[in-house]
């Protein structure tokens, strides 16, 4: 289909514009057999106008862990709409590294991710949550502390507040004390929550 | 004694193991990913390994392929994660872990599945 695009296109119009066949090419090459071709084109695609949605298309399909990695470092240089949104997606795909991977590149855009992180914090999905949750882990912003707090109090997902509360422990403050105190009372049967939130608890100091 | 390897990149969640673990008489290390686990592993001899699903730089799934294809492919391994569904058990069998426990898991269902695979702790 692109060799296609690249056939039909106006000679006169790529004369006048040398850079569009060279990013028509690089998109061909972003589907190569060689994963040594592909992971260049993908790196050399991040200066390209429309090169977030041919990263992102590429990135669900692409089963080469090293190729992934520059796409999504492509992703988190260009940062745009559609880069955010093909990273956001990433968490619902069934492919575990994929997934994993787009945590860890969301972790590096925490201006970016902030808008959209208490969006992610309400998603049906639970597994979403705990990601977003992942996510919070490096953001650096003034909110995590309340994002957290708000998790563990009106959650409804075990495994969710229990990520919140693993967090609490590294990056909350005193404030946190008392949620911390009462998810233990909402869980009394749950051992995990018990210690998690005591070693939380013993890390926060104010009492 | 018996070792075993926590591999998981929770550090509360290591941490919770390990208590329930050592106080069954088990000795235990820690890695923090399936990197570090490999790289552990090819250190010394473990008895069992209790590996997350969702861990950065190599999975609980891409671990236990690597395990499996290494001399070290009769070890049992326990997988835990979050994830419920039937699917994610299917996976981590054809991964090649031995029982999968959901997280959080309980103490005594943790320990008696680790007596169940190795044994006794010495």
């Amino acid at each position: 289909m692109a060799f296609v695009k690249v056939a039909a296109r106006d000679t006169q119009q790529d004369t006048a514009n040398p850079r569009a066949l060279e990013y028509d090419a690089l998109e061909l090459q972003l589907h190569d057999e060689s994963a040594d071709v592909r992971r260049w084109a993908a790196r050399d695609l991040v200066d390209c106008p429309s090169a977030s949605r041919m990263l992102v298309g590429r990135l669900h399909e692409e089963g080469d862990a090293s190729v992934r990695e520059v796409i999504l470092t492509a992703l988190t240089i260009r940062g745009d709409d559609i880069a955010m949104t093909g990273l956001v997606e990433c968490l619902r795909s069934e492919h575990v590294s994929l997934r994993n991977e787009a945590v860890e590149a969301m972790k590096q855009l925490p201006e970016k991710m902030a808008p959209i992180i208490r969006e992610l914090l309400g998603d049906p999905d639970p597994d979403v949550r705990i990601f977003a949750v992942n996510i919070l882990e490096s953001l650096r912003h003034p909110e995590v502390e309340s994002w957290l707090i708000s998790v563990i109090e009106t959650d409804p997902e075990l495994n969710v507040c229990a990520t919140a509360v693993d967090l609490l422990g590294e990056v909350g403050s005193p404030a946190a004390r008392l949620p911390l105190h009462r998810i233990k009372e909402r869980y009394a049967d749950v051992p995990y929550i018990q210690f998690a939130a005591e070693v939380a608890l013993s890390r926060l100091g104010g009492e | 004694m018996k070792r075993i390897l926590i591999v998981d990149d929770a550090g509360t969640v290591r941490m919770y193991h390990r208590k329930i673990l050592e106080s069954a008489g088990f000795a235990v290390e820690e890695a923090v990913n399936g990197i570090e686990a490999i790289e552990k592993s090819l250190q010394r001899a473990f008895d069992l390994y209790i590996v997350d699903v969702n861990m950065p730089k190599l999975d609980g799934y891409g671990f236990l392929r690597e395990l499996r294809e290494q001399k070290l492919a009769q070890v049992p391994a326990i997988m835990v994660s979050t994830e419920a569904e039937s699917a994610d058990q299917s996976q981590a069998y054809a991964a090649g872990a031995n029982a999968y426990l959901i997280k959080p898991v309980k103490p005594d269902e943790l320990k008696s599945l680790v007596k169940l695979l190795i044994g006794e702790p010495r």
